[in-house]
């Protein structure tokens, strides 16, 4: 058993083109599912049933299904259906690209939804009290008191949903996305030499979660300035 | 529907096999978890050296990745050594369905430590010195106290992790072990029916995950049972 050094210095020019893949895949799928949390946890904490019901189900759908499972329907499953495929939709739904974003979205939404709702309750309830004493209306109570709370309270749950997120798009290599999974899976193929390329990959995903862990840790510490 | 039905043989035959490799991690969860926590808790410097590197290397690399470096890298050393006794060998592995298994059971675990941890750190201090003045040995003060209230405080955080291991059995389809994605590809290339096929075992997936939310629930009902009159 040798590990070959000159292996990985060969294969890294390839794998930094797979880091520029998932960090695209990445940014995209976490602003625009937090993004979408945003208006879904505003249905789910509504008091009318058929804007809170409806968010109930697609949070515990997207909750409790794999997401490589919930990749699989969408870019291998939509096909099937007429509408996707003969529709206008098809352009975006034959891109691998564009079916990873999707479902990963779709997945941070239903997960940061959550969290956010979580968030939400966690505010003192005599907060909200008082600012409607003071005379403030519901809207004006919930983005100047209720929010920034609550998204304080949320960040450290919302930190381990974006190292989930960013492992999640791994499974992007299963539908021929070149990320860096995908790259190093391909080298192995070529090479035969998993131990290399794999744990070269391995270590490219420890540093992104490193930096992101630490990001939010300053952020943390920027929000919370005031307490303590 | 007349899809499902004609694959429901197999369907179920794969759900098996899913669950089969739930309990097998399981168990290795529960076992990387325990030891984890207790080296993590230990005085020994390099116990909890070790404990914290396995949690970060296994938390912070893709689920996905780390089971194809435990398959392939499995493989290609045990092929080598096979070699080395007779060249004609050209592919030897350790079987898919273990290999998922334990690189399924690696993740969890890694997060299993921490909840233990935490769960450990939780008991009333009182107590344990208690036991100790009662004159219980170590070994009972862990078996008799530390154990049975450790899993009450952990049974939440558990009940998450059981949720996360479940999905990432779908995981070890890529590798070849037959569990139900992997029977709704092979129902694909036969009935051309994928939306019908993956929507399937998303709703297998759904129910075993209620399955094992209703069974936590009980659980956690049974663990409090004590404080039930109380209430």
């Amino acid at each position: 058993m040798t590990f070959d050094g000159s292996l990985i210095i060969d294969s890294l020019p390839r794998l930094m083109d797979g880091l520029w893949i998932t960090l695209r895949l990445y940014v995209l799928a976490l602003t625009c599912g937090t993004t979408l949390a945003i208006a879904l946890v505003l249905m789910r904490i509504s008091s009318k049933k058929y804007l809170s019901w409806p968010v109930m189900g697609y949070i515990y759908f997207f909750r409790g299904t794999p997401i490589l499972v919930q990749l699989f329907i969408i870019y291998y499953g939509l096909p099937q259906l007429e509408f996707i495929r003969t529709g206008p939709l098809w352009t975006f739904f034959r891109e691998p690209f564009f079916c990873a974003w999707f479902a990963l979205t779709l997945n941070v939404a239903a997960y940061t939804a959550e969290i956010f709702r979580g968030g939400i309750l966690g505010v003192n309830s005599g907060l909200v009290e008082a600012s409607k004493a003071l005379g403030m209306t519901y809207t004006q109570t919930f983005r100047k008191v209720t929010a920034p709370i609550a998204f304080k309270l949320s960040l450290p749950a919302y930190s381990n949903e974006m190292i989930s997120v960013l492992k999640a798009t791994a499974l992007a290599s299963t539908v021929t996305i070149f990320d860096v999974t995908g790259v190093a899976r391909k080298i192995v193929a070529e090479t035969f030499a998993p131990y290399e390329i794999f744990l070269s990959a391995a270590i490219i995903y420890l540093v992104l979660a490193w930096v992101i862990q630490n990001g939010v840790r300053h952020l943390e510490r920027r929000i919370s300035r005031y307490a303590n | 529907m007349q899809e499902i039905i004609n694959w429901s043989d197999e369907f179920l035959a794969g759900a098996m096999v899913i669950i089969q490799l739930f309990f097998v991690s399981l168990l290795m969860v529960i076992v990387w978890g325990l030891l984890g926590a207790t080296a993590k808790l230990s005085n020994s410097r390099i116990a909890r050296g070790i404990a914290n590197g396995f949690t970060v290397l296994c938390r912070g690399i893709p689920e996905f990745l780390l089971l194809l470096i435990v398959y392939f890298g499995s493989a290609v050393t045990l092929t080598n050594i096979a070699r080395s006794w007779d060249p004609e060998i050209r592919f030897m592995d350790i079987p898919p369905f273990w290999a998922g298994a334990f690189a399924i059971s690696l993740v969890i675990g890694a997060y299993a430590t921490e909840t233990f941890r935490g769960a450990f750190l939780g008991i009333d201090k009182g107590l344990v010195e208690a036991a100790k003045a009662l004159g219980l040995t170590r070994f009972q003060v862990f078996w008799r106290l530390r154990l049975p209230m450790m899993w009450r405080l952990a049974l939440p955080g558990f009940g998450n992790h059981l949720l996360s291991l479940l999905k990432d059995t779908a995981l070890v389809s890529v590798i070849g072990v037959q569990g139900i994605l992997f029977t709704a590809q092979q129902a694909t290339t036969v009935n051309h029916k994928p939306f019908t096929m993956y929507l399937t075992v998303a709703f297998i997936f759904l129910a075993l995950s209620t399955v094992i939310v209703v069974t936590m629930k009980c659980i956690e009902k049974y663990a409090y049972r004590h404080l039930e009159a109380a209430r």
